[in-house]
């Protein structure tokens, strides 16, 4: 079991944050998988294109980064056209329906949702990420769980951060 | 049992886990990308642990730094990339003249001079071996993963003791920024090599810093200790003092090259991957390992019978590891960030008429398992 995973839209969007969560919730809260991350981004740290590929396999990872995505999120159209050209048939290609829109003939299943306009009804605008990482969740091969202890990991300490973000991830995972 | 955690960290981070692991309580530095986390990271975290942090005003200090915090009895390293490691080998030289003890660890990136500042190359590598000038020899290991960053650190701290050198850990962007799963056990107190003290009986009359009638160096005590440490760059007999004499600078150069070169098999680490049958094999090292597994994966899967033989420490060169490859195999492919630096260290020993083909990428970008491959077939 190997899936690539690429997270991609602009800098300030929590992507390597969500990286990050899936490669602890991984190594940390599974047993017996491994993960990797590498991450690209511009120099300046807000609004330029961002990606971070995630590797999750049962097998020690060689080669660290994606070219094919299995499962890919898009939080931007710019995110979205430099990989349209990499989708492959079985590729599950998650979108912001705001922000992106799709190319026609494009290959794989495109799911889309309005991540940000469900973030800000549910109370925190920097919580699509979350919801996105709940959505796509089912492709990457971990537990809602081990995510959740990643996320309380990540911000030990800061209750309501993790209580939001919790509730973020649970509702990506009812869509 | 020793006490162990997980984390999905940085290559960076691992190696400060790594260098505290070994003992390693002080840091001299110079921030300069790709190696700042180690700078961040070692701030941070020496202080907890008794230690001391040092931003300097440049790398030639800092290599200075390290010296002198060796010499007083700690164990000590930096981190550093091209330019910085350039300004370093003055001092570096020094280290080695004088035989002290200290961790280097350069994160490369594309050079020379400024280069592409935020790049990765794996093109430090003659430097590493000949950038310090005069005849000596020098330890370098090289990490491709993750776990690598904390389990070699620990590695080249023991042999900067027991060898009483100065070690070079050369990683690179791509192994310093990967995130990854790493398992960091805690290492046993037997596992850590601490630099050989005189004995408690032993009087100043009889005390010599430095001993050149073996392959191992002479204990080394703390300077400002119970014993007068006499040291010095100058060609120096046993007790430390200058020697210009034409024999004893002869055995001074011999000695400061055997200690490694007739420790090879002690301090040489390889691994090996899918090599036991390979009609095909890759010599590499460092992140190339990472594209070079992936290539072996896709060649197995077709049938190819392929394998990969990587170099853990790059010097000494694993000699005997790389000949058993090349007199065993038809073709070797060298896969590596820069313009063939370990392709012609292969070549060096390819008295079995294998054919050694390079595999090379300069543009900053992580060489592909693509890339590699399609090297194999256009021969």
């Amino acid at each position: 079991m190997k899936i690539q995973i690429v997270l991609s839209g602009v800098g300030g969007q929590g992507l390597i944050s969500n990286g990050e969560i899936m490669g602890q919730a991984a190594s940390i809260f599974e047993e017996g998988l491994f993960a990797t991350m590498t991450a690209a981004y511009g120099s300046e740290t807000r609004g330029t294109f961002t990606k971070t590929d995630v590797i999750i396999s049962d097998q020690p990872i060689g080669y660290p980064n994606v070219d094919e995505p299995d499962v890919i999120l898009c939080l931007a159209q710019v995110a979205y056209d430099r990989y349209v050209d990499k989708f492959h048939d079985n590729t599950k290609i998650f979108y912001d329906t705001e922000m992106v829109e799709p190319a026609e003939g494009a290959k794989g299943e495109h799911i889309g949702y309005d991540f940000r306009a469900m973030s800000i009804e549910l109370g925190d605008m920097r919580t699509a990420n979350t919801i996105a990482l709940g959505v796509m969740l089912k492709h990457c091969a971990l537990r809602p769980d081990a995510v959740k202890q990643a996320i309380a990991s990540r911000f030990e300490g800061k209750d309501k951060v993790i209580a939001i973000n919790h509730k973020a991830l649970d509702l990506g995972l009812s869509l | 049992m020793s006490k162990s955690v997980k984390k999905f960290i940085e290559g960076n981070n691992a190696i400060v886990d790594g260098a505290i692991a070994a003992g390693a309580r002080f840091y001299a530095g110079y921030p300069i990308s790709p190696s700042s986390e180690i700078a961040e990271g070692a701030a941070k975290e020496l202080p907890r642990h008794g230690g001391v942090y040092i931003q300097m005003e440049d790398e030639i200090s800092s290599m200075a730094a390290l010296l002198g915090a060796s010499l007083a009895g700690k164990k000590s390293f930096t981190a550093t990339s091209g330019p910085g490691f350039s300004l370093m080998q003055e001092n570096l030289g020094l280290g080695i003249m004088s035989e002290i003890p200290t961790v280097i660890f350069d994160v490369q990136r594309s050079g020379p001079s400024t280069g592409a500042a935020t790049k990765p190359a794996q093109a430090d590598i003659m430097q590493a071996r000949y950038g310090v000038h005069g005849d000596h020899s020098i330890i370098a290991l090289s990490p491709s993963s993750v776990q690598d960053c904390y389990d070699l650190s620990i590695v080249a701290f023991n042999l900067a003791e027991k060898y009483r050198t100065p070690v070079l850990f050369m990683t690179d962007e791509v192994i310093g920024h990967l995130r990854e799963t790493v398992t960091e056990v805690e290492p046993d107190p037997s596992q850590i090599f601490n630099r050989v003290q005189p004995g408690e009986d032993v009087t100043q009359a009889e005390f010599r810093p430095y001993s050149f009638s073996s392959n191992m160096p002479a204990p080394m005590p703390a300077v400002g200790g119970r014993l007068l440490m006499r040291t010095t760059g100058s060609t120096h007999d046993e007790k430390g003092e200058f020697g210009p004499g034409p024999a004893n600078i002869d055995r001074v150069t011999h000695y400061l090259t055997d200690k490694i070169e007739k420790n090879v098999d002690d301090i040489t680490i390889t691994r090996s991957y899918q090599l036991e049958d390979a009609e095909v094999a890759f010599i590499t090292f460092g992140c190339s390992v990472r594209s070079t597994m992936t290539a072996v994966d896709i060649l197995r899967a077709k049938g190819v019978k392929a394998g990969m033989l990587q170099l853990v420490t790059i010097w000494p060169m694993p000699e005997k590891a790389i000949r058993a490859v090349l007199s065993k195999v038809e073709t070797v492919v060298v896969p590596e960030m820069n313009l063939g630096q370990l392709a012609g260290e292969v070549r060096k020993f390819n008295d079995y008429g294998c054919k050694v083909i390079q595999a090379n990428r300069t543009d900053g970008v992580l060489i592909t398992p693509k890339q590699i491959l399609d090297r194999l077939e256009e021969k």
